[in-house]
C-alpha cells in the first residue's frame, strides 16, 4: 500500500530525528498520501528549485518558511502569497530569507515550501487532539476570529459517526456564516462533513499521531481543501 | 475491574444486610434501614456501642464472618484503619458485596492514605469483591428499603436510578425527585470508585429493569473510552442525563495546535455526553427540571404544542420561551376554531393558540374539558399542552384543581402528548406561600411535570423532546 509507506516514511524519518512536530511539507504529503484534500507543498531548498517547484504547480502559489524552530510564520516574514512569476518567486525567496535570518537569527531554515494558491473561502478550522479522559477527539470551528476569540468551536470522541460530524458541522453559534450571510455563497457542509469523517478515520489508522491543525481550511459552495496542516507526533514511548 | 455481574447485583439488590461499626447515639445506618425488608444484622465489637444495637433488637456480631447465612452486602462505617480488616471478613465470609462509608483514602491525598486504599482494592480485585466507594454514601434500593438517608421512600414501583459521584447529590437528587412525585428505584453514590467505577455501573444500568430512566452526577472518569462506549449504549437504551461537575474552562496544556488549547475539559466534556446521547445538566433544579419532564410525560418527538395561559400577558411569555426553546406555536385548523368560537369567552380573552384563558376556564371547568377535546382532534397539535394552572382558591376547593388534572391526565392518555404545568409567580400564583407550595406539590403527587417558570418548563421539555426526536431516528 503507497499510502502507508508515505505516512510511514515521514513518520519514521521526524522520530529518527527526534521530532515530534512533523513541517507543514510532511504534514500535507501525509495528509495527501492519507487522502485528505489540502492544497500540494513541496519544499525548495534554495531559489531555482523554488522557481522550478512554481513552473510545474502553475501561478499564483504561496510561499512559506520551513523551519523546526519557527511556530508562527507569519510573524518572522515567513508567508508570502500571490506570487505570480518566476521573478516574483525568486525576488521574494531572497527577501524571505534575509528577514527570517535577521528576525530569528538562530533558527535553523529547511527552506521554504512552495505551493499553488487556493482561491479564499470561509475559513474554516479542523483539528484533531488527545485528550486525557477520552482519547483522540475532534475539533471543527470556523476560523480567526471566531476560534481565537470566541472559542466558537465543537468536540466529538474519535471516531465520529455521520450523525456526529454533522452536528458538530451545525453545532457552532456561527452556522449561519456557513450558511452563508448577504447574498454570499455559503460552505458545501457537506464537504465539511466528509472532511472531518476522513480525518476521523486518519487519527484511528495512525494512533501515532496526537495533534493535527488543519488551519484554515477553505469551505467553498462546492466543496473543501486545507490549505495549512499541522501534524505533532506522541513521543516515542508515548504510543 | 472485570466485576463479577452476579455478585453486584447481590450487592446492589441485597436479601441480607450487614452494617459494621455503627455508632450511637444515632446508629445512622441501622436507623436509615428501619424500613429494610431483608435481614438485618450489625457487626460492632465496641462495648459502648453494642447495647443500643441490641436495644433496637438488630442482633450483633463481632465479625462478618460470624453473621448467620449468605450475606449480600456489607455497609462498612469503621475508621480507616479497621477497612482492611473488614474487607478481609467480608472476602472470607463471600458476601455479595461491601459499601464502604469510611473515608480518608486517596482523596486525602496523604501517602499513608493512599496506600491504605491499594491495600483495599488490591484484596477486593484478586476476590473478585465488588467494592462500593470508598468514601460514599453506598446503596438506595427504593423496593428493598435499603436507604443512605431516612428521607428515601420504601415502596414499589420505579421511574429512575442514580449514580453520584458525591453523595450530597446523590441524596439532592433522589429526594428533590422524590418531592417531585418520582419515584427512585436506586440510586448509587460512587465516591471514590476504585474498584466498581462509573462504568461498571453504566454497564449494569443498561439492563436494570429498576432504573427506566438514568440520572447521573459525575466529575470525571476512571476509563474515558469504556465510559463512552457504555454510556453510548445506555442513551441508545434509556434517556440518560448527566449533570458534569467541576469542569474548568482553562486551555487544556502547552499544545503545539490551536485544536490542543481550545481542548478544555469543558468543551470535550460537552461533546462528549451530546454525542453519546444522553442529555447535559448543569445543576440540580436543571436535572430535576429534565427528570419531571422525562417521568411524568409520554415520549414524544412533536413539535407543535398547545400553549394555555390565564391572562394576555403571560399568553404573551409563555409563548416567547416555547417558540425560544425550539417549539411551534402553530394556529389551529379552522374546525377548531369554529367550535372555540361557540364558547369561548373572547372579552378578554382569546383561543388563536396562544389560549388566554381565564374567563373561559376559571369557574367552568367543563370549558376546560372542550378545550382540550379540540386540541386531542387538532392534528396542528403534536407536541403537547403547557397550561398555566392558579393556586388561587386551593386551600378551599382544592376539588378544583384535582378536577382539572384528571381532564389533562385524560388529554394525555387519549394523546400519548405531554402535558406540562407552570405555575410561575405572578400571574395565576397567588395566596399564601404554604397554598402556594401545597397546590404545586399536589399536581407533582398526580404525576404531571410541574415549573416555576415558563423558561424552565420550556427547556426541560425541549431537551426531551430532542432526545426523542434522535431515540426514533435510530
Amino acid at each position: 500500500m503507497t499510502s502507508l509507506t508515505v505516512t510511514d516514511t515521514i513518520i519514521t524519518q521526524a522520530r529518527s530525528e527526534g521530532r515530534s512536530l512533523l513541517s507543514e511539507v510532511e504534514s500535507k504529503n501525509l495528509l495527501v498520501a492519507e487522502g485528505i484534500s489540502v492544497t500540494d507543498a513541496q519544499l525548495a531548498r534554495d531559489a531555482t528549485e523554488a522557481v522550478s517547484f512554481a513552473e510545474s504547480l502553475g501561478y499564483p502559489v504561496v510561499m512559506k518558511i520551513i523551519s523546526p524552530d519557527i511556530a508562527h510564520k507569519s510573524d518572522v516574514g515567513g508567508v508570502v502569497v500571490g506570487l505570480t512569476d518566476s521573478d516574483q518567486v525568486k525576488s521574494g525567496y531572497d527577501e524571505m530569507m534575509r528577514k527570517v535570518s535577521s528576525v530569528a537569527s538562530t533558527a535553523k531554515i529547511d527552506g521554504v515550501s512552495i505551493q499553488s494558491m487556493a482561491k479564499p473561502g470561509i475559513e474554516v478550522i479542523i483539528g484533531a487532539t488527545t485528550d486525557p479522559q477520552f482519547g483522540p477527539v475532534m475539533m471543527f470551528g470556523l476560523g480567526g476570529v471566531f476560534v481565537e476569540v470566541l472559542k466558537d468551536v465543537s468536540f466529538r470522541v474519535v471516531p465520529l459517526e455521520p450523525r456526529d460530524a454533522k452536528q458538530m458541522v451545525r453545532e457552532i453559534k456561527a452556522l449561519p456564516i456557513l450558511e452563508g450571510v448577504r447574498g454570499q455563497d455559503g460552505a458545501d457542509l457537506q464537504a465539511l462533513e466528509s472532511l472531518l469523517l476522513s480525518v476521523s478515520e486518519l487519527i484511528e489508522r495512525r494512533p501515532e499521531i496526537a495533534e493535527l491543525d488543519l488551519n484554515p481550511v477553505f469551505a467553498y459552495s462546492d466543496g473543501a481543501i486545507a490549505v495549512d496542516a499541522r501534524i505533532v507526533l506522541h513521543s516515542q514511548d508515548g504510543v | 475491574m472485570a466485576v463479577d455481574r452476579n455478585r453486584l447485583e447481590r450487592a446492589l439488590n441485597p436479601k441480607s444486610v450487614v452494617v459494621v461499626g455503627d455508632k450511637g447515639p444515632g446508629y445512622m445506618w441501622l436507623s436509615n434501614m428501619s424500613e429494610y425488608t431483608g435481614a438485618l444484622y450489625s457487626v460492632q465489637v465496641d462495648p459502648n456501642e453494642i447495647p443500643g444495637i441490641e436495644e433496637k433488637n438488630i442482633p450483633n456480631f463481632s465479625s462478618v464472618t460470624e453473621v448467620p447465612g449468605e450475606v449480600d452486602l456489607v455497609v462498612c462505617a469503621v475508621p480507616r484503619q479497621i477497612a482492611p480488616i473488614i474487607i478481609g471478613q467480608a472476602i472470607e465470609k463471600q458476601v455479595g458485596g461491601v459499601s464502604m462509608f469510611t473515608s480518608g483514602f486517596a482523596e486525602t491525598g496523604e501517602p499513608d492514605a493512599i496506600e491504605l486504599q491499594k491495600k483495599i482494592v488490591d484484596a477486593c480485585v484478586e476476590s473478585g469483591m465488588p467494592l462500593v466507594g470508598p468514601n460514599c454514601m453506598g446503596i438506595y434500593n427504593r423496593e428493598l428499603g435499603v436507604k443512605f438517608s431516612n428521607q428515601q421512600e420504601q415502596g414499589s414501583g420505579s421511574d429512575l436510578g442514580v449514580i453520584s459521584q458525591s453523595g450530597t447529590h446523590g441524596i439532592g437528587i433522589s429526594l428533590g425527585s422524590q418531592r417531585l412525585g418520582m419515584k427512585v428505584g436506586r440510586t448509587i453514590s460512587i465516591g471514590n470508585a476504585v474498584v466498581c467505577n462509573e462504568s461498571d455501573y453504566v454497564e449494569y444500568l443498561i439492563d436494570d429493569e429498576k432504573s427506566p430512566i438514568v440520572a447521573m452526577y459525575l466529575e470525571g472518569v476512571k476509563d474515558g473510552p469504556r465510559f463512552f462506549s457504555a454510556l453510548k449504549k445506555l442513551a441508545q437504551k434509556k434517556p440518560v442525563v448527566i449533570w458534569r461537575g467541576g469542569g474548568t474552562d482553562a486551555g487544556a496544556r502547552a499544545a503545539h495546535s490551536h485544536t490542543a488549547s481550545l481542548a478544555t475539559d469543558t468543551a470535550v466534556w460537552d461533546g462528549m455526553i451530546r454525542q453519546s446521547g444522553a442529555i447535559p445538566t448543569e445543576s440540580l433544579e436543571d436535572t430535576l427540571d429534565v427528570l419531571a419532564a422525562l417521568v411524568h410525560a409520554p415520549a414524544c418527538a412533536g413539535l407543535g404544542t398547545a400553549l394555555v395561559a390565564m391572562t394576555g400577558g403571560q399568553s404573551v411569555a409563555i409563548t416567547d420561551q416555547f417558540q425560544r426553546a425550539g417549539f411551534d406555536v402553530p394556529e389551529l385548523s379552522q374546525k377548531s376554531y369554529d367550535i372555540l368560537g361557540e364558547f369561548f369567552v373572547t372579552i378578554g380573552g382569546s383561543y388563536r393558540n396562544p389560549f388566554d384563558a381565564a374567563s373561559t376556564i376559571r369557574s367552568e371547568t367543563e370549558n376546560l374539558e372542550k378545550i382540550l377535546e379540540v386540541l386531542a382532534e387538532d392534528s396542528n397539535i403534536d407536541g403537547g399542552v403547557a397550561i398555566e394552572l392558579t393556586t388561587a382558591g386551593f386551600d378551599k376547593e382544592p376539588e378544583r384543581l384535582a378536577a382539572q388534572l384528571d381532564l389533562l391526565a385524560e388529554y394525555r392518555t387519549k394523546t400519548n402528548q405531554p402535558v406540562v404545568a407552570m405555575m410561575p409567580e405572578g400571574g395565576a400564583v397567588s395566596g399564601q406561600t404554604e397554598v402556594v407550595i401545597a397546590a404545586r406539590t399536589a399536581v407533582s403527587a398526580a404525576g404531571f411535570p410541574v415549573y416555576p417558570s415558563f423558561r424552565r418548563g420550556a427547556e426541560a421539555l425541549a431537551r426531551t423532546q430532542d432526545y426523542w426526536s434522535w431515540r426514533y431516528s435510530l
